[in-house]
């Protein structure tokens, strides 16, 4: 349970901020970071969607080579994909031996193994997509195709208020311990600790809320000062606002790439269907 | 004058108050839980889940719809996208089960100084989230191994995994995160919040007809609707886009059926989890008295 | 005469619940280029005025609302907020809050974009040099100081190009010299841009120097509208209503109280110069004493050393930015010391480390014998009390009893009742004890801060701009409750920009400069070096300014020993061209 206070320390304000915003804003250098939003949206869209009704393993296969190419360029932080291969071993780890409890044999490990490719598949397809896509391109990209405005104001709005959230949480934190009393022995497994802080963390959300609702008010009210309710009624705001949304000839190329691979890739699965396994 | 305190109504900017109230909140929250690490016991994780206590207390003292649907966009911005975990179209089932669960609960509480009403809502929002997403990862693997029968123990032993993982969040996160924050929470907080916010508290004792809750145009709506929660995934198959999902932010769509469906799914969906939890529903008939 | 750009009439608001009107029958205009100010005491109804002018009353505040509101032309009956804003720019008292998106440009851009101005990008840009802020145009909002988040809220209310500016409380969260870059903005805007420009202001220093015209509010109605000179020289009046007139004005208005009618008193410095003269009857100052205790009080037992620290935090462009550059700093029992220096001199992190709440880079703090290089916060608890800037990030419970309590409990001592009674005492907190702190005034949130702090009964305590966001009075009020904090704790460390309090208060002065240590003295030695005080970014209140200039034997602080030394020339010039130079 020392993890515990660990990640409590690791819930510095300087240090979230400069890990989460830093990178955040940082996408835009990468080969798929400068294609449309529009673009990398609509292939996320086709590599969300299709592997799950694919079961020819050469074309889960192939597709896991594109997926496996696309995030080796969108240079993807190591540490997020050991998390994932991590979730996905041990998710599917301890189903199989479960099955093996309940009558199965090493034969259910392919049919896993299949389904482990499908969702690496996926996983890495959103990964690559929403690694490289800043937040304002993410939002434009989204309310380009229909997504409602407001959440596009709220995923940038987000950005900015985490930093002064972040920040009030850690004071009232700090109000918490300054005036409190931490247990003087560990207890078992520092569970006594670990009691101490979550508790704390919880009660902190008291202050958090009444101080946060103090400030909505003058948001929103500021908000409509700022026109935003003319904006959401009026679609030639969004126009204007997206105009600089633009398809150039390397979107093209990445899209029709994409394709031609997956045709080929689809014949040649239908050819040889046990490519793999 | 006089009309206006009759009824619990929003202006438009009160609702978005309401809104980015709850995301922010609830987006941190889920900013430090995806952080604080979790026991691997085994299949079974023992992790601090969310911190359900943050859209529960606020969807029973403020208007439910809009509290619930800012915290599931407070966890797809703060807890998915910003720490870069963005699951795409999977969160898509969060954003429906999570506010589905905590729209429920809020639409439970009538009167938010009572705590045993109070802590029930709590438990059953907890609870239909949780069920909920047990069977859509249930749905996933079915859909995703070709012949799930073929597959000697694999049924069995994926409803065990979900099983378990229900319990253990329901009787550890919903008790430890959910149940008792929000029974401290919401007593202190209501009539004090919302002056903040510049609008009245909700109407202590505002009922909901015991008629409305059971209505079998209700359930049949209900149903139809708890499948389009249960399968986002599934619904995807049919060429399913984004584009066509709005949110009624307009007050004029606020009848659109997409909601109105979810609100009698929620409805159902609290009967048909009820049903399955009568153990903790016999402990007294609380809940019946106070649905009334 | 000037076009009429703002017209009220007869208006009469009730905030919906309420039972008594806001506004009472308000009626006033500004015309085209007016500079004006609004003034008033807490609760009688500035803020509320000017959200009339936007029709955020009554179109956002559903409220009782008669009468008339016409904006550059337009009633603002059946108009929206949105629609009225396109002439009016509104910066908030807590402007933080208005700013909205993640970067400087996109937040000055956010407006015109809102209303589908095409250029919107050319206003945005446009606004940022009006405001000096072109640099910083990609950088994020978190970066910026309080005083560039203010001048970017402005700047977006800029953008839209709007005919008039509200402005709630310009310079209440800001230090000296960026208050002054900020009316310094103002004014410019006034003159060379014609727009009409209304503050809602406490400090006189300001009005006096930058307004023309001042609207009085009381309860709910406008006593009167006059020019600014007029309007300071009703010392009385402005007195009686809370209100502090400048120190030169009120000097003046001491010496020869009740002036004939329509004799004005001078507004600044300049022309206090000319109106005063040097008395020449020595009267003996009181600082001396003062500075006897203090030589008495070096003897005294050490609480806090600091030996050689360094503080640097980490950039995001993964770079160390050193803060404090090798801090020695002795402290002793019994002293009142003041921490003074701009915005980033290191004030704060200095005192962050004292309380333990940050961990030095290299180099040691020792609090009474103990070393506390990054012992948790609950370990030095009953040792050092920080007070936070900001009283309401100190409030975790919901009643100020509770509050003050918290600290007693968690460490279950015997006389906690006790000693939270006298608390409540000590700060004049009994009639509030089961309020909710957050919803105090400003003045009572920093008493109930200052006795939470106080019932720990530290060794140290530390207190963040104890006077930051207070009007005037209250300013005055809270020198009086620090004397209070004498008894109860052995050393208190304030770090502040407010050189009224400093002269009122302190026994040891401070001055830090880019995380350094320049000056450490005691109340006279530092302030009659007006250099070091402009090294350090600081500015002299106007009597320090004064005494210097009409050569009294040494800088006088509060009005009462100005004006003991000083007199009023006779036929005062300010009949004479030397005291219009305001207007």
């Amino acid at each position: 349970m020392d993890a515990v206070k660990r990640a409590l320390d690791r819930i510095s304000v300087e240090q979230i901020k400069l890990e989460l915003l830093g990178t955040a804003y940082n996408s835009s250098s990468t080969f798929l970071g400068k294609l449309d939003p529009r673009t990398l949206l609509v292939w996320y869209l086709f590599f969300a969607i299709v592997p799950w009704f694919v079961y020819n393993r050469t074309i889960l296969l192939g597709m896991f080579i594109l997926m496996v190419i696309t995030t080796v360029l969108s240079r993807v932080s190591p540490y997020i994909l050991f998390i994932l291969c991590f979730g996905l071993i041990s998710q599917i780890g301890w189903l199989f031996l479960l099955s093996l409890f309940f009558g199965g044999g090493i034969e259910s490990l392919l049919p896993m193994l299949t389904l482990t490719l499908k969702l690496s598949v996926i996983s890495l397809a959103s990964i690559t997509v929403f690694s490289s896509l800043d937040p304002e391109r993410l939002s434009d990209g989204l309310s380009s195709l229909g997504v409602p405005d407001m959440f596009a104001f709220s995923l940038s709005y987000g950005y900015r208020i985490l930093p002064t959230l972040l920040e009030e949480f850690h004071q009232i934190l700090l109000s918490f311990r300054l005036r409190g009393q931490r247990p003087l022995k560990h207890g078992w497994l520092y569970c006594r600790t670990a009691v101490y802080y979550l508790r704390i963390v919880v009660l902190v959300f008291y202050p958090l809320m009444l101080n946060t609702a103090k400030r909505s008010r003058t948001t929103i009210e500021a908000l409509e000062t700022r026109g935003f309710s003319y904006a959401l009624n009026n679609p030639k705001v969004k126009k204007l606002k997206l105009s600089y949304l633009l398809m150039k000839w390397s979107d093209w190329l990445f899209l029709s790439g994409s394709c031609l691979y997956i045709t080929l890739l689809f014949w040649l699965g239908y050819l040889h269907p046990n490519l793999l396994y | 004058m006089s009309t206006l305190k009759m009824r619990y109504t929003l202006t438009q900017s009160q609702k978005m108050m309401i809104f980015v109230l709850s995301m922010s909140l609830y987006g941190l929250s889920n900013m430090f839980t995806e952080l604080i690490p979790s026991i691997q016991l085994g299949p079974v994780e023992l992790s601090v889940e969310y911190f359900a206590f943050i859209p529960l207390t606020l969807c029973m003292l403020f208007h439910p719809l809009y509290a619930a649907v800012g915290a599931a966009v407070g966890e797809i911005i703060f807890g998915e996208l910003m720490l870069g975990q963005f699951g795409g179209l999977g969160e898509l089932e969060k954003f429906i089960t999570f506010s589905l669960a905590m729209y429920t609960a809020g639409r439970m509480v009538s009167d938010p100084k009572n705590r045993r009403q109070v802590g029930v809502a709590a438990m059953i929002g907890v609870a239909i989230h949780q069920f909920l997403s047990s069977v859509v990862d249930i749905v996933k693997v079915w859909v995703g191994v070709e012949e799930l029968e073929a597959v000697k123990g694999l049924a069995e032993s994926i409803v065990v995994i979900e099983g378990v993982g229900f319990l253990n969040d329901v009787l550890f996160s919903g008790i430890l995160f959910a149940l008792l924050p929000t029974l401290y929470l919401v007593p202190r907080l209501y009539g004090k919040i919302e002056p903040l916010l510049g609008m009245k508290p909700r109407e202590r004792n505002m009922k909901y007809a015991s008629g409305t809750w059971l209505s079998p145009k209700l359930v049949i709506g209900g149903i139809l609707l708890a499948a389009v929660a249960l399968g986002a995934e599934l619904v995807s198959e049919s060429g399913w886009s984004i584009g066509e999902f709005e949110l009624p932010w307009a007050e004029s769509n606020e009848e659109s059926m997409i909601w109105l469906s979810m609100l009698v799914a929620a409805v159902v969906a609290a009967v048909v989890i009820i049903s399955l939890l009568r153990r903790a529903k016999r402990k007294g008939q609380q809940a019946g008295q106070l649905d009334a | 005469m000037r076009e009429p750009v703002l017209e009220l009439k007869g208006v009469t608001f009730t905030y919906p619940g309420a039972d008594q009107p806001v506004l009472h029958n308000v009626s006033m205009r500004l015309v085209e280029g007016d500079f004006t100010a609004v003034i008033g005491s807490n609760g009688s109804g500035k803020s509320t005025l000017c959200k009339c002018f936007n029709g955020l009353i009554p179109h956002y505040y559903s409220g009782d609302f008669s009468g008339e509101a016409v904006i550059c032309g337009l009633s603002s009956e059946g108009r929206s907020v949105a629609e009225l804003s396109r002439h009016i720019g509104y910066v908030y008292q807590d402007f933080e809050n208005q700013l909205v998106r993640p970067t400087v440009m996109d937040d000055v851009c956010f407006t015109p974009l809102n209303y589908g101005f095409a250029d919107y990008k050319e206003r945005g840009e446009r606004a940022l040099a009006l405001t000096g802020l072109s640099e910083l145009r990609n950088e994020f909002i978190w970066q910026l100081s309080g005083g560039q988040k203010h001048l970017l809220a402005l700047a977006g209310a800029l953008a839209m190009e709007p005919e008039i500016l509200v402005i709630d409380e310009p310079v209440a969260q800001l230090d000296p010299q960026h208050a002054r870059h900020i009316y310094e903005i103002l004014r410019r805007l006034n003159v060379e841009y014609g727009k009409t420009i209304v503050v809602i202001e406490h400090h006189a220093e300001f009005i006096a120097d930058y307004c023309r015209n001042v609207i009085l509010m009381d309860n709910g109605s406008i006593r009167w509208q006059k020019p600014v000179r007029e309007a300071m020289s009703s010392v009385d009046e402005l007195l009686a209503l809370g209100i502090y007139p400048p120190d030169v004005t009120q000097a003046a208005w001491m010496l020869q109280p009740g002036l004939r009618l329509g004799r004005l008193y001078p507004l600044n410095v300049g022309e206090g110069k000319a109106c005063f003269i040097h008395r020449d009857k020595e009267v003996v100052p009181s600082v001396l004493f003062t500075n006897e205790v203090h030589l008495v009080e070096k003897e005294k037992e050490i609480v806090v050393q600091m030996k050689d620290v360094r503080l640097s935090y980490r950039t995001i462009h993964r770079t160390m930015n050193p803060v404090l550059n090798g801090i020695g700093l002795t402290l002793r029992r019994g002293e009142s010391v003041a921490l003074i220096g701009n915005n980033g001199a290191g004030k704060s992190s200095l005192m962050k480390l004292i309380a333990g709440m940050v961990r030095p880079t290299e180099g040691t703090v020792n609090v009474k014998g103990i070393k506390v290089n990054g012992l948790p916060p609950e370990r030095l608890s009953g040792i050092v009390a920080y007070i936070f800037q900001n009283p309401e990030e100190m409030f975790i419970e919901d009643s100020v009893r509770k509050e003050i309590a918290y600290y007693l409990k968690a460490r279950r001592l015997t006389d906690t009742e006790e000693r939270v009674e006298q608390m409540l005492h000590a700060f004049r907190l009994s009639e509030l004890a089961e309020q909710d702190a957050r919803l105090l005034s400003g003045g009572q949130q920093r008493r109930v801060s200052l006795a939470i702090g106080a019932a720990i009964r530290p060794a140290v305590m530390l207190l963040d701009e104890p006077t930051a966001n207070l009007d005037i009075s209250t300013k005055q009020e809270m020198v009086k409750v620090l004397e209070t904090l004498r008894g109860q704790v052995e050393t208190v460390v304030i770090a502040t920009h407010d050189m009224q309090l400093v002269a009122e208060w302190a026994s040891r002065i401070i001055v830090m400069h880019q995380g350094r240590i320049i000056a450490d003295g005691s109340k006279d030695e530092i302030f009659a070096d007006g250099q070091l005080l402009q090294r350090a970014g600081l500015a002299q209140t106007p009597l320090m300014e004064l005494s210097q200039m009409l050569g009294l034997p040494h800088i006088c602080s509060s009005l009462e020993e100005f004006t003991q030394n000083v007199a009023l020339q006779k036929e005062g010039p300010v009949h004479s061209g030397c005291c219009q130079t305001g207007a």
